[in-house]
């Protein structure tokens, strides 16, 4: 159903930082996700998570190099992508 | 002051002898599980849940602001743990659970934790792995302010104890370690329960089904525990703690003497060479039955992952065990028996009615064949996982070589599914028939040639034989593991399997006791697959034993007519063999330290 959905947003990520998205990273995304009126979705080889989910994101499973897909849509869907984006830009600032 | 030397007995689940101080797990301290049944108590569940939460917010937040600047690392693992607690896995699940499932608050968030757990135990990384930790900081919390103590860390003493308790949960025994606790005792269990399985993990001695316990016992109070005979002595004197030291002492020495034996090979003093291998539940035991000794793995008990929860297992989870079991016994042989269980047991989304006789129902390879696509997947999961070693298969309970067939021709559909899919396994996987009810003694003429190797599975057999269900207390002491038509039937199968050219074990409680040994060589049985804390001391019978003096012994019991007769001639001959085995109880199972 929702393949059929208009999203906003479609743009792919890469994990760079050393260690991936363990726990600080992936809590920022959490932090950074709720914090706009969005619908923000992270898929890894066809496993989607919302990244608002903490635990989700963690359970991705994603070690440096991973390939991600960002969708995002609704109200801040563009603002919303723009802040996970620079997020993982800045790897998470972390080394 | 109470009463001082007061004797109790329980059922000895894990050997040892400790003398310590007890703490008594009251029910309230306990991971609670009950049903809801209103609507009322499902809404008063969740308002209880949802203060829990937020008060576990309150302190989190609290303790985040008493952080001084120098600790930010730690306020950073606060704001992670103030995430967890409201991250859906977690809150949406166990409120799921109350409102569906009708759990109580403190099972639904037990539930929804294991969930988690298992989710992450499938992640690759392993630092992201390793973030459960967190998770757990958080549950543990959390259940403190459900249950209302607060974040006490109820599992650390100041000293180490003896748990009492009325019965064990996972849950509960994952928060304790060795250093710890030095025993456990508790009202409810058998042998083969959660108790007595962490038990033997953990490696302490363990005494469950002792009644009342928790009523007889308080905290605090000296407990004697002897995990090799059952018995419990609460307040002891000084005159019988010292002859309780003593006999641990005793104890310990002689473990010693036998473990370090342990990995020789099992051949008997004349040079006739035997397998000794492990009776497993788990695939972590594996890495047990190695350090005992065992040549490989002769019945790897498959029910566990089907027991106590809601949903199937999925091909994958069921193969990511098998193949953990296979890869940790590389180059030994790994049985794995197929699931032996009646539908009784599954508590959803199969409902069954329940059954006057289950020993006698739809259990086991009867369950499998009608239940196909539960049995399908196992196939296919264990399958899937000889390709990551020697796997072998065996079906539980046949009764006639159309069940055999029939489980066969099964197996090598999907077998057919997996070439088709390019999947890998092993195209010669041997497949063998457990030999447990009588029929299939009287037809084991004919399932030979169905069957690439048995597996007489003595405890099934000996009930069906002698018509006794052990569970029965009026009529447990009838259950004979040496009774003449018993033997007769380990003879017959072994003759058949001789002429047939095919291997046959020996699995069950009888191939694991000193007592039964030297018949069982004498009978030509050579393989013998039992928990892996007895391996050592069977090794030890084994090496002891010609098997030319152990034919003169089977050869003599088979002429007797009475089981007494039988018992009596045995014991006697064990006795003047192997005067120091049977000192410290028996079956006699030893822990390495």
């Amino acid at each position: 159903m929702r393949e059929n959905q208009h999203w906003t947003v479609e743009k792919e990520l890469w994990v760079e930082n050393r260690l991936g998205l363990h726990a600080r990273p992936a809590a920022k995304i959490a932090t950074t996700a709720r914090q706009f009126d969005a619908e923000i979705i992270l898929e890894k080889e066809g496993l989607e998570v919302n990244a608002q989910d903490l635990l989700d994101v963690l359970a991705l499973d994603c070690p440096q190099g991973t390939r991600l897909v960002l969708r995002t849509r609704g109200p801040q869907a563009r603002e919303a992508a723009t802040s996970v984006t620079s997020l993982f830009a800045r790897k998470f600032d972390e080394s | 002051m109470t009463e001082q030397n007061r004797y109790f007995r329980g059922i000895p689940a894990s050997p040892g002898i400790v003398i310590g101080p007890a703490h008594v797990l009251t029910q309230e301290g306990q991971v609670s599980t009950r049903l809801l049944y209103t609507q009322q108590e499902v809404a008063e569940e969740l308002a209880r849940f949802n203060h829990a939460v937020d008060q576990t917010e309150d302190e989190l937040s609290r303790l985040k602001q008493e952080i001084a600047g120098d600790m930010k690392e730690h306020a950073h693992i606060l704001e992670l743990h103030l995430l967890i607690l409201r991250d859906r896995m977690l809150l949406l699940e166990t409120q799921k659970l109350i409102k569906e499932q009708n759990f109580n608050a403190e099972r639904a968030l037990y539930q929804a934790f294991l969930k988690i757990k298992e989710v992450f135990q499938r992640i690759g990384d392993k630092h992201i792995r390793g973030r459960i930790q967190d998770v757990e900081a958080v549950y543990r919390r959390l259940l403190g302010h459900l249950t209302g103590r607060g974040h006490t860390k109820s599992f650390e003493f100041p000293e180490p104890v003896i748990i009492v308790a009325r019965d064990l949960s996972p849950a509960e025994t994952t928060q304790m370690s060795s250093t710890q606790v030095m025993g456990f005792i508790t009202e409810r269990g058998g042998k083969t329960s959660h108790t007595a399985i962490i038990a033997h993990a953990l490696e302490i001695p363990a005494v469950v089904g002792m009644d009342s316990a928790t009523l007889e016992i308080e905290s605090g109070e000296l407990v004697i525990v002897n995990g090799l005979t059952g018995r419990v002595i609460i307040n002891p004197d000084e005159t019988v703690q010292h002859s309780y030291r003593v006999r641990k002492e005793e104890f310990e020495h002689f473990k010693m003497e036998v473990t370090q034996g342990s990995s020789l090979p099992a051949v008997t003093n004349d040079g006739h060479p035997n397998r000794v291998l492990a009776n497993i539940e788990l695939p972590e035991e594996v890495a047990l039955a190695q350090k005992y000794g065992a040549d490989g793995v002769g019945l790897y008990r498959t029910e566990f992952l089907y027991l106590r929860r809601r949903q199937l297992p999925s091909e994958e989870e069921l193969f990511q065990h098998y193949r953990q079991a296979v890869e940790a016994m590389p180059s030994r042989e790994v049985t794995i028996r197929t699931l032996d269980i009646g539908g009784d047991k599954f508590l959803s989304p199969l409902e069954y009615a329940p059954e006057m006789n289950p020993a006698l129902g739809l259990r086991a390879i009867r369950f499998c064949l009608k239940e196909q696509k539960i049995f399908r997947t196992q196939l296919k999961a264990i399958l899937r996982a000889s390709a990551f070693g020697k796997v072998r298969i065996m079906f539980p309970l046949i009764s006639s070589p159309r069940e055999l067939r029939e489980a066969r021709v099964l197996l090598e559909s999907v077998k057919e599914d997996l070439a088709r899919e390019g999947v890998a396994f092993d195209g010669q996987l041997p497949v063998g028939a457990m030999i447990e009810v009588p029929a299939a003694v009287t037809l084991a003429d004919l399932l030979v040639r169905e069957a690439d190797f048995f597996s007489i599975g003595t405890n099934d057999l000996i009930q069906y034989a002698l018509a006794i269900d052990r569970g029965n207390k009026s009529v447990a002491d009838m259950y004979e593991p040496l009774h003449p038509a018993v033997m007769r039937m380990v003879r017959d199968v072994v003759e058949v399997s001789r002429r047939a050219g095919i291997r046959v074990a020996m699995c069950g409680e009888m191939a694991g006791d000193p007592l039964y040994i030297p018949v069982l060589l004498g009978l030509g049985v050579e393989e013998l697959s039992m928990n892996p804390t007895s391996i050592p001391v069977v090794k030890r019978v084994i090496r002891m034993t010609s098997l030319q003096e152990a034919r003169e012994i089977a050869r003599q019991a088979l002429t007797l007519a009475t089981v007494e007769e039988v018992n009596d001639y045995v014991s006697r001959e064990m006795d003047l063999r192997f005067p120091d085995i049977f000192r410290f109880g028996r079956p006699l199972a030893v822990n390495v330290a």
